[in-house]
């Protein structure tokens, strides 16, 4: 727990995970049809006979920035803990929507974690596995609070600034 | 942790991404269905029955074995991921045929739509079949097992 609650430890995190997120938006952010067709093809939030083709482009069109904006915070130490658990937030997502997908018999060949391209990695357990990493990762920050003296106090246990 | 500091960066986000999509000239359109193209030629699952009554011939642009398990009846294979040599096999039929409609495996499939284009490409006009291959099994609509049309 001491190493996890190390500064040295959540600044290594937040720019690890930070930087992963911030490289997959680039791709989607750059092609936003070629993301939502990705998206439909999960079959999670339509478009269906219930849903309209809005609900999915929608999310097409702004999760790739919100991974974007949390990335950054990520990698600049700025906002860590609440950008971390945005990152949780997303991530617990991604394993619902993979796993859902494997669950289903949908075979989804394009992810579209970091690329909209037809080289993208395929929805398959292995992505479940990296995706399970990260969220530990994520979450690691979001509930251990930064050691900030050599007395063991955190950053929660001092007065806001 | 502040709460409202996520509920910022979600709206952040979701700020930036829909001025983008508006503003960049790479957006696409909220409303509309991505798979869909100018010139598309879509039927409801309702009038594509209407219309294999009257004699329409329906392809089934899923893998093969899909259409093993179970298909339009009539319906020839099409599949998307096979489509030249299975298109050789069946172009004078096409090419006879007054009213064609294509499926596939639903709303997140795309092979109906391409295989239709592809269709198109060669002079051949073809429908797509909105709801796809469950639409037609939600609607309770005759099914045919096997290799067989």
């Amino acid at each position: 727990m001491k190493l996890l609650a190390h500064p040295a430890t959540h600044r290594v995190l937040g720019l690890v995970i930070g930087a992963v997120f911030l490289y997959a938006s680039l791709d989607k952010i750059a092609h936003p049809p070629e993301f939502a067709r990705i998206v439909y093809h999960y079959q999670v939030i339509g478009p269906s006979q219930s849903i309209p083709p809005l609900v999915p482009n929608t999310f097409a069109v702004v999760l790739p920035w919100i991974e974007a904006v949390a990335g950054l915070l990520l990698m600049a130490g700025v906002w860590r803990r609440e950008a971390a658990l945005l990152t949780a937030a997303m991530l617990v997502t991604f394993v619902l929507a993979v796993g859902s997908a494997l669950y289903r018999g949908i075979d989804v060949q394009n992810c579209g974690c970091f690329t909209v391209g037809a080289e993208g990695r395929r929805a398959g357990w292995g992505l479940l596995l990296g995706d399970t990493l990260l969220l530990a990762g994520a979450l690691a920050l979001v509930a251990v609070p930064v050691r900030t003296s050599e007395s063991g106090a955190t950053a929660e246990a001092l007065p806001a600034r | 942790m502040k709460v409202w500091r996520v509920a910022v960066l979600v709206g952040l986000g979701s700020v930036l991404g829909l001025v983008w999509n508006a503003a960049s000239g790479r957006g696409l359109a909220l409303a509309r269905n991505v798979f869909l193209k100018d010139g598309d030629d879509v039927v409801v699952v309702a009038d594509a029955r209407a219309r294999l009554e009257r004699g329409a011939l329906f392809l089934d642009a899923r893998p093969a074995a899909f259409y093993q398990m179970s298909h339009v009846p009539g319906a020839l294979p099409l599949p998307e991921d096979d489509f030249e040599p299975h298109f050789a096999r069946i172009e004078s039929r096409l090419r006879s045929a007054l009213d064609v409609i294509v499926y596939c495996s639903g709303y997140g499939c795309e092979a109906s739509h391409d295989v239709a284009r592809k269709l198109k490409e060669r002079g051949i006009p073809a429908a797509i079949l909105h709801e796809g291959w469950p639409g037609w099994q939600e609607a309770g609509y005759p099914e045919k097992v096997g290799d067989a049309p």
